[in-house]
Parts: structure tokens; sequence; C-alpha cells
């Protein structure tokens, strides 16, 4: 049995592939999406086999959200796109799925087939895959917003996720602090911390040997000894 | 014999002397190589010029002069001394040295004390000239009571080297006693004269040219534009109508290389625009890209066309465009009972280059325009593949669940295409337009289903107005596309419309807010819509982009409104 997720921010398309995959009997679509933020969420928490996603979404493209999804839990990925001549040449250089819209079911069938033959997915696959993150998709206050990197002072994990804190708004990620660590020009200072060094006003340095960094909109963020010096190494280099 | 030398006598006879030296300044005024005179300049040859005719000046003082004592009394300081103060000290000390020697060649007992006083009187004159430009007062050089005053000292200057000089100083004393006051009022008041006769030939200059440019500048002022709009029948002939009004020739014609395109004047009745041209002179004048004018004297000029024709002289000047290739002409007649002016003549010339450029311009112009239409041309016929595609996959779907809603849907589709296709002509009205974005939306609220929500607000009297056909529906696609497409939350767009003052906007605005002015992503066909309204009807028409970040952004098209005769 396969489990997929479609994520697609137009309701005909994911009607239309639901119904497509509905006729295999060996597919379950678990879940659908509109857009990355939800799709994101849906992908850490639902595990899917497979995910259809759709390129040309609002904010946070397709592409871009792969780059999003935590190495450990990448499903399977087929793009779904109208058209998108750069996006198309891309996949074929990778060698990644995708299909075009509208969907040809025979073209889908063989895509099913080649998931049943249990390739692996790999993140190596993707375009843009492992690029660097330009914003980070937050929930806050029951609404949906990107941070844009530049703004971001620090980010923390606590028993709510993954915290991102901007010097006006905060929001909760579903993007963990590794992936955030490896694709973002974030630093890490502290086990939970991660800041944006750029947005460091001073460095507090505490008689245990650990510090303190205030932030530009004089926030107070934790650095642990075990970082510390590894900060200064940066900040004097950078 | 001495005693006989009255003093009112030799004054008389030295203003008659600075008469005639006067009247053939005058006479010389009349000619070219004054010009370099009556400004100050640095130029070499225009010094040579001051030089030349001063000492010109000088020589014929001393011819003028006559004979007292074995002296000369005479007026030859006054060349000396304004050839020093026009030219600078080299030029007064020039002139100076060049009238002394002339001097010193006629002999006497005060012939190298005459010499001498000659030289300094010119180098006095350059001093001065230096004096007033150090102190930054250039206009003074031109005053007559600055000459006047200048001559005095100088003549007086002479006496004393005279007396220092000559000899035996009895005889040089009894000559200057006598002289002294006869020749330094006389050179005195002919400099202050001299120098009047420049300034006044440099005030009718400049009148003459201040009439010449006012004529000149009304004509450009009243046809600028004329010409921009085309180079034709109508065009010209309200043209020819302007240049005759301005410059009150007998008649003004314009033709292009083959026919007459306007005619304005006396002769009217037989000189008919449209027809072709008949005047060899015309002919000349476009096959040798020249000025081609027969004064009606030593060129015989007379009409091709009747020959009881009035017009007896003719001026023909080209019209140049592309790369001074000829593309017509314009032609100014006199009557046979009038002489053509100069300032015609050269106005004419002016004219000419005027309307040259006014043409060139124009076609320039046209150019634009044509290129933003074929633009908007290659936008119509490029559909976005994302539309289409996306319609498509739309459509799929929707065919699945409720084919009577897919066959509309096809429906708006073709109606779609069909707009975007087979739009001709520049022009549509804007119920036209309406149809044309309706199809569109249409097939993208089925797309976004209820993420997209449309609110169409135009008066039904709005709809009969004219605007550049394809103006609205790239506008609103770049609504979609770069705002609702790009907005997670259900998001709407507003189209209304408002006529204010002879001006109708039209309002496209989105709930999304994400305009970015700096993006060229803000769309191609928003650019080509601005551009082409603003070719159309000038720059206070066309796009203004207003936006809230993330809470909308809204477009105004602005076009004029020209009422269309409706049939009622």
């Amino acid at each position: 049995m396969l489990t997929a997720l479609i994520v697609d921010d137009e309701a005909p398309s994911r009607e239309e592939l639901k119904a497509l995959l509905g006729e295999a009997p060996d597919v379950e679509v678990i879940g659908e999406c509109a857009n990355a933020i939800e799709g994101l969420s849906a992908i850490h928490r639902l595990r899917p086999d497979v995910v259809f996603l759709d390129i040309q979404m609002p904010r946070i493209s397709g592409l871009e959200m792969v780059g999003m999804i935590e190495p450990s839990a990448l499903p399977h990925i087929v793009f779904v796109t109208a058209y998108d001549q750069h996006a198309l040449k891309a996949f074929e250089e990778h060698a990644a799925d995708y299909l075009v819209k509208p969907v040809d079911p025979e073209r889908l069938a063989k895509t099913l087939d080649w998931l049943r033959s249990g390739a692996r997915p790999s993140t190596k696959a993707f375009p843009g895959a492992d690029s660097r993150l330009q914003q980070i998709p937050c929930i806050g206050r029951n609404r949906i917003f990107l941070v844009a990197l530049d703004e971001v002072e620090y980010v923390y994990t606590d028993i709510c996720g993954v915290n991102v804190v901007a010097s006006e708004r905060q929001g909760v990620t579903e993007l963990t602090l590794k992936l955030l660590q490896e694709r973002t020009p974030l630093v890490r200072c502290h086990r939970q911390y991660l800041v944006n060094l750029d947005r460091v006003a001073e460095i507090e340095l505490l008689e245990n040997g650990a510090a303190e960094i205030i932030t530009q909109s004089s926030k107070r963020v934790p650095v642990s000894r075990r970082h510390l010096r590894e900060l200064k190494d940066r900040l004097l280099i950078v | 014999m001495l005693e006989e030398i009255n003093h009112l006598a030799l004054i008389g006879s030295l203003v008659q002397q600075m008469c005639v030296y006067l009247v053939v300044a005058y006479l010389l005024s009349k000619t070219p190589l004054f010009a370099p005179l009556m400004q100050v300049t640095v130029r070499l040859p225009d010094k040579l010029v001051c030089y030349l005719v001063f000492s010109g000046f000088c020589i014929m003082g001393t011819y003028l002069g006559f004979q007292i004592e074995d002296a000369i009394a005479n007026t030859r300081a006054i060349g000396a001394v304004l050839g020093g103060i026009l030219g600078g000290p080299v030029v007064g000390l020039a002139v100076g040295l060049t009238g002394g020697i002339h001097r010193y060649s006629m002999g006497g007992f005060t012939a190298s004390a005459c010499a001498v006083s000659t030289t300094v009187e010119g180098l006095i004159g350059g001093l001065f000239h230096f004096y007033l430009l150090r102190r930054h007062r250039a206009d003074r050089l031109l005053s007559p009571l600055f000459a006047l005053g200048a001559t005095m000292l100088a003549e007086m200057t002479q006496m004393l080297i005279i007396l220092a000089m000559a000899r035996p100083f009895d005889h040089a004393a009894r000559l200057v006693a006598h002289i002294a006051l006869p020749m330094i009022v006389a050179n005195s008041i002919g400099a202050g004269l001299f120098m009047r006769l420049i300034l006044d030939r440099r005030e009718t200059l400049e009148k003459y040219s201040i009439a010449f440019s006012a004529k000149a500048l009304r004509i450009a002022e009243r046809s600028v534009g004329v010409l921009m709009q085309g180079f034709n029948v109508d065009n010209c002939t309200r043209l020819a109508k302007i240049i005759r009004e301005e410059t009150g020739v007998g008649a003004v014609a314009i033709t292009d290389c083959e026919k007459l395109l306007g005619f304005v004047g006396t002769g009217a009745d037989h000189h008919i625009p449209g027809t072709p041209i008949s005047s060899p002179h015309t002919f000349y004048a476009i096959k040798n890209n020249e000025v081609v004018y027969a004064d009606g004297v030593d060129i015989v000029y007379s009409c091709a066309v009747s020959k009881d024709c009035k017009l007896g002289s003719c001026l023909v000047i080209p019209l140049r465009g592309e790369e001074n290739r000829v593309i017509g002409t314009i032609k100014l007649y006199e009557p046979k009972t009038k002489f053509f002016s100069s300032l015609n003549r050269t106005l004419g010339e002016g004219i000419a280059r005027l309307l040259s450029n006014q043409v060139l311009a124009g076609k320039i112009e046209e150019q634009k325009r044509l290129l933003a239409q074929s633009e908007i041309k290659l936008l119509q016929a490029q559909i976005n593949p994302h539309f289409l595609f996306n319609a498509l996959n739309t459509l799929a779907a929707v065919i699945r669940r409720d084919p009577e809603a897919a066959r509309q849907l096809v429906l708006y589709l073709s109606t779609f295409f069909r707009k975007s296709l087979k739009r001709l002509g520049n022009e549509a009205s804007l119920e036209d337009e309406i149809e044309h974005v309706n199809a569109y939306l249409q097939i993208e609220l089925a797309r976004f289903a209820d993420r997209l929500e449309v609110v169409m607000a135009i008066p039904d009297e709005f709809m009969h107005l004219r605007l550049p056909a394809f103006s609205l529906q790239p506008i609103v696609e770049n609504a979609i596309k770069y705002g609702i497409s790009q907005m997670i939350e259900p998001g709407r767009i507003t189209i209304s419309a408002q006529r204010t003052d002879g001006v109708l906007s039209i309002f496209v605005e989105d709930s999304a807010g994400l305009y970015q002015p700096a993006a060229e992503r803000n769309g191609l066909g928003m650019s080509l819509v601005d551009r082409r309204i603003k070719i159309r009807y000038g720059a206070a028409y066309g796009i203004d982009v207003a936006c809230e970040p993330e809470t909308y952004t809204r477009v105004a098209i602005r076009v004029p409104v020209e009422e269309e005769l409706v049939p009622c």
C-alpha cells in the first residue's frame, strides 16, 4: 500500500489527481494541502510514502518546499506542473520524477509502478533540494506568514516546537533546527538556539564561562560554553 | 603768417576734417569689416581686422590733416586711441606705431615727436582697455564719453611729447600754443562720435537680430508639433498659413518630392495642393539638395502653372529628413511688385530646418507607436502557456464533476481566445474589454475555486467609452498572477471605474498587496499598456499603481474620454 499526499493550491487540480489516484487499488490519499506550509506540516505529521507536489504555489514554490523538508522525513516527491520549462529541464537533468497537467493516466501509472518498485528517495534527486533558504514559513496567532531570513534574530526549540523570533514578530515553524542550521546562515550558539550574527548587538560574558547575546531589539539569547569559542571565531572572521 | 592762425578757424577746419573722417567711418560701418569691432573679442583674426581698420584711420587722419608751421594739424589720434581701446594694448601699440611711422615718413620738424607720440597714444588707448578689463567693466569699452576722455588725455600727452622732443624748442612751444586746444577738442569729440557710431551700428544689429529671433521663435512656437502629426495636405496647409502670417511674404508653399502639399497666399487659385510639382526651381532644389533663390532679376522666376500669376520671385529650400535626404521643399514667394527681404531669406532657411526636424521627430514618434502596437500584438498572440495548461487542467477536473459547467467553461475559453487572437483595430469599447476580462476571470474563478472572489463594478453608462484595445486584460492577468495566486488566504479582485473631468479611470484592485515597484516581474504587459496609452494620449495618462503591502494593490488605467457618437 502506498500512502500519498497531494499538495496543490488549486482545488480542481487536487480533485482531479485524487480521482486518478483513486483508480489505483493500492494507493491511499491520506491528505490534501493547499500550500507549502500546510504541506510541510502534513509531511512531518503523516509521513506519506509519496508527495504529489505542485510547483507553482503561493509564496513558497514546490521546489523551495522540498528544501524545507527534514531529510529524515523526506518522502518520494513527484512534481506536478502545468507548464514550467525551466523546472522541466532541471527535472530531466536530475532524473527527478514529474507529471504535467492535465495528468495523463498512463503516465501516472508508470510513475506508480516505479514507486512500487521501492526506489529510495534521495534529496540529491531534486533540483534546489539542498539550496539555501530565503525565508522561513511560520504559523503564529492563527495565521501563516513568511519571515525573511535577514529579519530573523534567533530561533529556538521548546515544547511548542521550533520558534522563530524576529524583531517585530514571532512564530512557530515546521522546519527543524538542524535543517535551518544547514540551509541558512543562522549559527548554533546553544543546544536549543540558532542566532543570526547580523542581528547581534553585543555579547555579555558570564562568570561560568558561558555568555549571553543581546540582539538588536534587546532580546537575550543564551550562549553555551561549548559554542562560545566557535561563535567568537565566527564574529572575528565574519 | 603765424599770427594769422586763428584758433576758431583751426577748430573749424579740424572739425571739417573730422566730418570727412566720420563719413568714411560711417560708410565702413556698413561693411562686414566692422563686425569684429563691435564686440570685444580675443580672436586673433578679429584683432588683426581691428589693427588694419584703425591703422587705416590713423593714416587717413594724417592725410586729411593740413600743414601748419611745418607740422600737421590732424585727427590721427582718433584711430590710434580707439584701436587701443577696442583692440587692447598690443593692437593699440601696433596701430600707433604704424600711424607713427607713416607720419614720420611725411617729415617736418615734429616728425619724430609725432611718431613717438602717436605710438604712445595707441598705447594709452590699450592701457585703458587693459584697465577696464581688469576691473571687469568691459561694457564701458564702447562708451563714447570714455573714448572722448581717453583721447583727450592722449592728445595732451602728445603735446607734452612734442614740447619735449621737437627742436628748436621755441618753435615747438609756439606750435603747441596754437594747435593744442583745437587738436585736443577736435580729436576728443571725433573719438566720442566715432564710438557712438560703432555703438549705433551695434544697436541696429541687435534690434535686427532681436526682431529676427522673435519672428523665428514665434514661428517655432506656432508650428510646433504640426508636422509631427504627419506630413500631409492638412498639416502643411496649416503650417503654410502660420509661416505666411509671421513672415508677411506673398505666398508660402510646402511640397513633398512629388506634389504640392500646402499653398497659402497670392496665387492660391491656381496653386492647388495635391497637384504635382511643376516649377523647375523646385525640381532643381530637390534634385541637388540645394537652396534655390530666383530673385526675378538675375534668375527669372515665372509661374509654371499660370501666365497671369502675380508672383515674381521665389525662394526654394529643401526639407531634409533622415541622412540629410530631401523629403520635400518649402517655398516662399513675393509678388512681382515686391522685393524679397533678406530677413525673410535667412528666416526661410531656419524654418526649413525647423520643419525638417519636426518631420523627423514625427517619423520617430510614428515608429515608436508602431513598435508599441506590435509589441502588444505580440503579447496578444503569445497566449500565456501557464494559463492555457492550467485552464485545461481545471477543465479536466470539472468535466469529471459537472459536464454542464465544463461546457460553459469551454465557451468562456473560446471567447477568451477569440478575443485575444482576433482583435483588429487599435481601439475597443470598454464593453469589449470587460467581455474579454470576464471570459478570462470565469476560467480563473473555476481554477482557484473558493480562493478567488471577483467584484465587477463598472457602471453601464461607461460601457461605450473607448480605450486602446487589450488594455484591461493584461492588468487583470497581472493581478491574478502576481497577486491572488500568491495569496495563501482567499483573495478578491475588484474592477471599478470612474469618470472625472474628461478622464476615464479604470481600477483593478487585488487584495494581495504584493506589488513590488522595482521588480521586473510585475509584468511586461503592464508597462506595454502604459507606454501605449502614453504614446497615444500623452504623459498625463497611463497606468498608476498604489500598493498597501499585504492589503491591496490598486492599478489605475487612465485614458481621456473620447465620446463616441452612438446612434440612439
